[in-house]
């Protein structure tokens, strides 16, 4: 940070409006709880005006606490019969997100500390597989999870070029069927293995969505054996079914 | 007999790829009594702490686990080749702060907080699996629901969320970053 010129400061510094306000009222030494609303919006305005790199999407959210401010200062001129004090401050609404927003800083310089402490205590990564059994600790995949996988995958066939071959229609209902079928005869089915299967795109996602229509049937369930494990397919009526409560 | 459980219950912690509770120590060692278990658990803590080994039991989300120590640090990254840690951006702590002490919470309610807005940096935490999505709110829009996730306690080595930084740690900060100011 430069102190010879006023506010050289890069944008990217703050990482909000609030960070910005938090700043300029500790270099100010002033009361967070009894700002003067015009001395910090011409330091506010100052600065937006002095920032050398201008990052439009930040751009707004700074400009709307510019308005917030001026806003503020227009309510704090206007003559009432009793002095503003308390709950019917302008100023209240700002302050409180600005304590607020102090805390969460400060909380998070806490958590960067941990974090650091963390990084050093080491623990084992992978285990050797366990023995199929019926005690797998099984995880029921939310639907995040199913298409952070898909879109995994269809990244992955991207890759391999696809190629679309026309004139062959996929019916969700067909597919559905398909895979219960399949899942009858061997019962449970690797979602990323079904899926590298397909033949074309339009197949994956008509398989995808198939799938997710038996999930919302109820019909079968997508479970995890464990955290970052493949995801699999189970029929839900086998003896996995009635072990839920 | 003690000796003999406490061998046991470390078998089951050495074995255990998560932080293992004492619930379920308990409920797989069901034919030991509750009361022995309470006992030789500890006792094995207090083995660990007393010996100077390359590893420790740590408690961390509700359960233990087997870590190395901090101070072999710098050997055990040579091992597994990892020169600089990856560490999480002050917009991602920001972020996690906001949803630790507020969950369950929405993204317009994270990014009315820091007034910023949060989606990209969610989408960042929810890949890392700090956070996770509990469901949907009840007001319009039906907007997502956030909460940390087990891996986020055990990422910052804590047991709980009650772990998390008190009201008075933060006013401790704080106040020290006022007295830099006046110096």
């Amino acid at each position: 940070m430069e102190t010879s010129e006023s506010y050289q400061v890069r944008l990217e510094v703050f990482e909000g409006p609030l960070d910005l306000l938090l700043f300029l009222i500790r270099k100010k030494k002033i009361d967070i709880h009894n700002i003067p609303i015009a001395v910090i919006t011409r330091e506010y305005v100052d600065y937006l005006e002095h920032k050398d790199k201008i990052n439009l999407d930040r751009e707004a959210e700074f400009l709307l606490m510019a308005a917030l401010l001026i806003y503020i200062k227009s309510q704090m001129l206007l003559p009432r019969e009793e002095p503003l004090e308390g709950e019917g401050d302008p100023r209240r609404f700002l302050v409180n997100q600005l304590v607020e927003y102090q805390k969460i800083k400060a909380a998070s310089t806490i958590l960067k500390e941990k974090e650091e402490e963390q990084s050093s205590f080491w623990r084992r990564e992978v285990l050797p597989p366990l023995a199929d059994s019926d005690e797998v600790d099984i995880i029921e995949v939310s639907l995040f999870d199913l298409a952070e996988t898909f879109f995994t995958l269809m990244k992955r066939k991207e890759a391999e070029n696809f190629r679309v071959i026309r004139g062959k229609n996929y019916s969700l209902e067909n597919k559905m069927k398909e895979i219960i079928a399949a899942l009858e005869e061997k019962s449970v089915l690797d979602f990323l293995e079904y899926f590298s299967q397909q033949e074309t795109l339009e197949e994956a996602i008509v398989s995808f969505f198939s799938l997710l229509e038996l999930i919302k049937a109820r019909l079968v369930m997508a479970v995890q054996e464990q955290l970052f494990h493949s995801i699999k397919v189970w029929l839900r009526k086998g003896p996995l079914a009635r072990k839920e409560r | 007999m003690t000796t003999g459980l406490k061998d046991i219950i470390e078998s089951l912690i050495f074995i255990s790829l998560e932080p293992l509770s004492l619930e379920k120590i308990k409920e797989v060692l069901s034919d030991f009594p509750a009361a022995e278990i309470d006992q030789a658990l500890p006792d094995l803590l207090q083995t660990y702490a007393a010996q100077e080994r390359g590893i420790q039991i740590i408690q961390t989300a509700g359960g233990y686990v087997f870590s190395t120590r901090p101070e072999f640090d710098p050997w055990v990254r040579r091992l597994l080749k990892i020169d600089k840690k990856s560490r999480l951006s002050t917009p991602a702590l920001e972020t996690l702060s906001v949803i630790a002490y507020h969950q369950p919470i929405t993204l317009s309610e994270i990014s009315a907080l820091r007034n910023v807005d949060s989606s990209y940096t969610l989408k960042t935490l929810l890949q890392k699996k700090l956070i996770k999505i509990v469901g949907r709110k009840n007001s319009p829009g039906k907007p997502l629901i956030y909460r940390t996730t087990e891996r986020f306690l055990t990422y910052f080595g804590l047991n709980s969320l009650d772990d998390l930084p008190t009201e008075e740690e933060i006013s401790k900060i704080l106040g020290e970053e006022k007295n830099l100011e006046q110096k």
